[in-house]
């Protein structure tokens, strides 16, 4: 379940830039566009454009068309429909022909000259253009030691985290980590064969297509291989209170895996699951952390693992998961919900997947044992159960992939 | 029929007297297709009859239904083009024998005569005089570079073949993509896309569809059916059914001549709704359970969905 904003965002969306609207359906559409930009849904210019277009053809006075055309050419997910419903009665709701949107233009503030120039100017992006400032280079020095050890720290007992105190070098030190476990895990043969000098078949169109400008005679073998296959990954990570010493490396984790590989699906859970891909895609670590801590619900909670996999399953498994998805659980396995709702559920995530990997940064310390039910109910259907807690274990982490996939 | 002069209307109406039953959202969708020339991208639920637009629209249109079914591995030989290999080898050979010119037979081995076309090129190429409708089915099944090569076609609609040239469409087909979501899409595939997502059907919609497709069946039986599935989808099943199953049902229990639903029948025909072992034993679960109220849907069907 993806977040969605509240319905006091939406409208402050609205109202921030009612100053763009204008007269004529172009401009509105242009504010429209933004709006839903705004609130996180992909929306580029020439989609717009397309609407417009699109309006040429239905009559816009029935509201019904005007929806339809407007979200076919907007919205290119499922997911965005219901977020999209509401803030098009929200932005839409007042535009009779004869009064137009006066409620929210009476609201607003005077139209500044940076808002004109943007709705002045339709062959511009749509993309505000704000600087990020990081301050990620401050805290260089003395974050540098705090991560090898877990720490605890006052401040993580909040709802909304403060993420964005990273040092750059362990976020360095991490994704390299990182990037050699995940291109262990991730990579397959595909079906697909290119061709290749030293392949271990030999390819017949080609070297026949070669070979016609020798009249047909074979003089020239060109031979093909399998091509290497990424597989996708999910990857689940726990949020839950007993979890909060490791949320600094998790954050880490999550996003370094995220983008160093293409097909990386991140969610996070505690007693709800919440997808957060679309927070963490971006390269700027700094905001992606802000915008992650800002929007996840009950972090810090309880645990309930059975339901959130249950979520999982149901909302999302069906077009996430396939034969080659490689599961990554991040948890320590405190689970409080349901242990037969659990293992059914694992065992239903087992069925569709290629492998489940489940990394418990409690797994390290000598006296652990995975006694806890929970725990034990996902055991049988864990392909690997590893120790995560810090660089050097996700090194090690590395290696023994590495010879596991080797 | 001039697709042109269709409005959205008539779209749902032609399509309705195919026996393909649909919201005017999607009858709008396929509207804005046919005049801004863009494809759609259908997405849903396996079996909401996201591969039946195509193929009934295809036939409201009086034109062709060209199909490319996607798979991992797809690519531009099976897709677009490829040479005859084995006919230029031996019109090579004839011509050793006969001791033609070679330079002739160059140029003449890569004529159209020796082009095996594939779903794409035949589409781009058809020279009917109504535009083809093209169908790209299960798109999410093709691999991502197969997306972009489709990007190229569905956005100039020509295709360029060194030998021979620039082939350009003469009227661009209607192009319909289809994805169960087994992966994202690229968004640059998807912005150039009408997108519509189809969703489960309600009860009415249901059984309407039902009547149209088997107007024999007994509207209770019928009633009953649609109840069944509506409820059964709220449920946790591994693979919830779609409206391919209620048909195939509704189509099993005439074809046993029932006229009502009992728990019997429903036993027997169970294999026609849930496709997996475990399904079938949840439902069981369920029905002990008191969770899915048979009686209550068999005595009642239209009541049950309150």
């Amino acid at each position: 379940m993806t977040t969605q904003p509240s319905d006091q965002e939406i409208i402050s969306a609205v109202k921030r830039l009612s100053s763009v609207r204008g007269q004529g359906i172009l401009a509105n559409l242009l504010a429209f566009g933004r709006v839903l930009k705004d609130l996180g849904l992909r929306v580029g210019l020439s989609q717009v454009i397309d609407a417009s277009r699109s309006l040429e053809f239905v009559d816009v006075t029935r509201r019904e068309d005007f929806y339809s055309v407007l979200l076919s050419n907007l919205i290119h997910e499922k997911e965005g429909v219901s977020l999209f419903d509401r803030v098009f009665d929200c932005f839409w709701k007042d535009c009779t022909p004869d009064e137009g949107p006066m409620e929210i233009i009476e609201m607003s503030m005077p139209a500044s000259e940076e808002s004109h120039e943007e709705s002045d100017s339709p062959g511009g992006s749509l993309e505000e253009v704000v600087p990020q400032a990081t301050s990620q280079e401050e805290d260089l020095t003395q974050d540098g030691d705090l991560f090898f050890l877990p720490t605890y720290s006052p401040y993580e007992l909040l709802n909304e985290k403060n993420f964005s105190e990273m040092g750059i070098e362990e976020s360095r030190a991490i994704s390299r980590a990182i990037l050699l476990i995940a291109t262990k895990i991730a990579t397959q043969m595909s079906r697909r064969k290119k061709r290749a000098s030293k392949g271990d078949e030999i390819d017949p169109r080609w070297t026949m297509r070669k070979n016609i400008k020798f009249g047909g005679e074979i003089i020239e073998l060109v031979s093909r291989k399998r091509r290497i296959k990424k597989t996708r990954i999910v990857l689940l990570c726990d949020v839950s209170g007993s979890m909060d010493c490791y949320s600094r490396f998790l954050i880490q984790f999550m996003y370094g895996l995220q983008n160093e590989l293409r097909s990386v699906e991140t969610f996070v859970f505690s007693t709800s699951l919440t997808r957060i891909t679309h927070l963490i895609r971006t390269k700027d670590i700094g905001n992606a952390l802000e915008r992650v801590s800002s929007s996840v619900l009950g972090w810090s909670g309880g645990t309930n693992i059975g339901r959130s996999l249950h979520t999982f399953n149901r909302e999302f498994s069906p077009s996430l998961v396939t034969h080659r998805t490689v599961i990554v659980l991040f948890s320590d396995g405190w689970d409080r919900g349901d242990v037969a709702l659990m293992e059914r559920e694992m065992r239903n995530l087992k069925r569709r997947c290629h492998k489940i990997i489940w990394l418990n940064p409690l797994l390290d310390s000598e006296h652990y044992q995975p006694l806890c039910k929970g725990m034990q109910a996902a055991l049988p259907y864990l392909d690997f159960f590893l120790s995560v807690h810090n660089v050097h274990s996700l090194v090690a982490l590395g290696r023994t992939i590495q010879r596991i996939v080797a | 029929m001039n697709p042109r002069k269709l409005t959205i209307e008539k779209i749902q109406e032609a399509l309705r007297s195919r026996q393909y039953i649909c919201d005017k959202s999607l009858a709008t969708v396929v509207y804005l297709s046919i005049n801004l020339e863009k494809p759609v991208l259908l997405e849903g639920e396996a079996g909401v009859g996201k591969t039946e637009t195509a193929k009934v629209l295809a036939e409201v249109m009086q034109t062709g239904l060209i199909r490319l079914q996607c798979y991992e591995g797809l690519d531009a030989s099976t897709a677009l083009y490829e040479w005859n290999y084995p006919k230029q080898m031996l019109r090579i050979k004839l011509e050793e024998v006969g001791g033609g010119d070679r330079k002739t037979v160059e140029t003449e081995i890569f004529t159209e005569e020796y082009l095996v076309k594939r779903p794409l090129l035949e589409a781009i190429q058809c020279d009917d005089s109504t535009s083809p409708v093209l169908l790209i089915d299960e798109i999410d099944r093709a691999d991502m570079e197969f997306e972009a090569f489709l990007l190229e076609v569905l956005s100039d609609f020509q295709i360029t073949i060194p030998e021979i040239g620039t082939i350009r469409a003469k009227q661009r087909p209607y192009v319909f993509l289809t994805s169960n979501r087994t992966r994202e899409i690229h968004d640059a595939l998807k912005r150039r896309c009408l997108y519509h997502w189809i969703e489960y059907p309600t009860f009415e919609k249901e059984y309407e569809i039902v009547m149209t497709k088997y107007p024999q069946i007994r509207t209770l039986l019928a009633k009953q059916v649609c109840a069944f599935m509506q409820q059964v989808r709220q449920m946790n099943f591994f693979k919830r059914p779609g409206v391919a199953e209620t048909l195939d049902w509704a189509s099993a229990l005439i074809a046993l001549h029932r006229e009502e639903l009992d728990e019997k029948s429903m036993e027997d025909t169970m294999g026609c709704v849930f496709k997996y072992r475990e399904d079938l034993h949840h439902l069981e679960s369920e029905v002990a359970d008191k969770k899915l109220n048979l009686e209550r849907i068999f005595k009642d069907p239209m009541e049950s969905q309150t």
